[in-house]
């Protein structure tokens, strides 16, 4: 208990739940300390009001309560991907990050292009250009569970519409 | 003869029927009720108790004994409690409610200050009468003081039981618990 204010283990000496060590310094140190007699005076009648005036929160229909909870668990058990929908949730950053990553390996030192070679700026505008239409389709790779993903975005061509709804 | 809280929550665990919805039952007031005391509304306490019921079905089988159950429970609510409180405060830097304010970065965090804000009127009315002056002030603590000092002075958590749950030492419990104490008697103090 060395380093330890006797002040800090008045609320604990009020609720008796110190050990024999520290209450015997803690009431050592009552006899000689007036001003920790008064704040300890203070302590458990501070205490005892937060008991005593709790406030009470506002009533709620335990019946609805249970169903809804009911409701939110079947749901869970009823998405076999449930843990996965956490993981997948980067999904549009990870696809984000290989659009990146694509434009800096063509960039890279070791990728040049030699001479007569396309103009690099160019096909750098080809290969966004071509990825352009999975961006334009962010609302549909949101939704793709992760395994889905990766399968699914090399065909997204074949993807239907997005319902309007 | 009736099964205790930590046998409950090994059924659980098993899937046995019923034994939820008797943890739940049992439960179910006191999360409420301690989540309301941290995050101040109805709808968000009512939330953030069932996501600990959520996590207490899906992760029953991960409850050790080493602890009592409810100790174990409370610290999963608390934990929702906090995270919400966390998301409500990242919401709000995210607006950017700091940068509306003219008086500068020191000013208090009004997630940590002020009461949530009630919906119906009619219940902030009511919620006003029923609070006493010294709750009004445990308002305006830091989320994990509020915790500290509702699992205390109202569940009658013991120092070390609250540890568990906040995940803190028993020493830096009991610092929380003094600072809060001696500012709502030096605000009282300073009030009378």
């Amino acid at each position: 208990m060395s380093g330890v204010h006797v002040d800090e283990l008045l609320s604990d000496h009020v609720r008796g739940e110190l050990t024999d060590a520290e209450r015997t310094q803690v009431e050592a140190h009552l006899v000689e300390c007036a001003a920790c007699r008064s704040a300890r005076e203070g302590i458990a009648h501070l205490m005892s009001e937060l008991a005593r005036t709790a406030p009470v929160p506002p009533p709620i229909h335990w019946g609805a309560y249970r169903a809804e909870l009911r409701e939110r668990i079947e749901r869970r058990g009823s998405q076999p991907g449930a843990l996965w929908s956490w993981l997948v949730r980067p999904a549009p950053a990870l696809v984000a990050a290989g659009l990146v990553a694509a434009l800096v390996y063509v960039g890279l030192p070791g990728t040049a292009p030699g001479p007569g070679a396309p103009d690099p700026l160019a096909l750098d505008s080809t290969i966004l250009a071509s990825r352009l239409d999975l961006l334009a389709r962010l609302d549909v790779v949101q939704h793709l569970d992760l395994l889905e993903d990766f399968n699914v975005i090399g065909e997204l061509d074949e993807l239907p519409e997005p319902s309007k709804s | 003869m009736e099964s205790s809280d930590e046998q409950l929550c090994r059924d659980v665990a098993e899937r046995k029927p019923g034994a939820f919805d008797l943890l739940v039952g049992r439960y179910q007031e006191r999360a409420y009720r301690i989540a309301w005391s941290i995050v101040r509304d109805r709808e968000e306490a009512k939330d953030c108790s069932q996501d600990a019921f959520l996590r207490l079905h899906e992760a029953a089988g991960s409850f050790a004994g080493q602890s009592k159950f409810s100790t174990w429970f409370y610290r999963i609510l608390v934990n929702c409690c906090l995270d919400q409180q966390r998301r409500r405060r990242g919401w709000r830097r995210l607006v950017g409610w700091r940068d509306r304010r003219a008086d500068g970065e020191d000013e208090p965090d009004p997630v940590e200050q002020a009461p949530a804000p009630l919906t119906d009127p009619l219940e902030h009315v009511d919620a006003e009468r029923r609070m006493s002056r010294v709750w009004e002030l445990v308002e305006e603590l830091s989320p994990q003081q509020r915790a500290a000092v509702t699992l205390q002075c109202r569940e009658g958590l013991a120092t070390k039981e609250i540890a568990v749950v906040l995940k803190l030492s028993e020493a830096t419990v009991r610092v929380h618990l003094h600072r809060a104490l001696s500012t709502l008697r030096k605000r009282l103090g300073d009030e009378g």
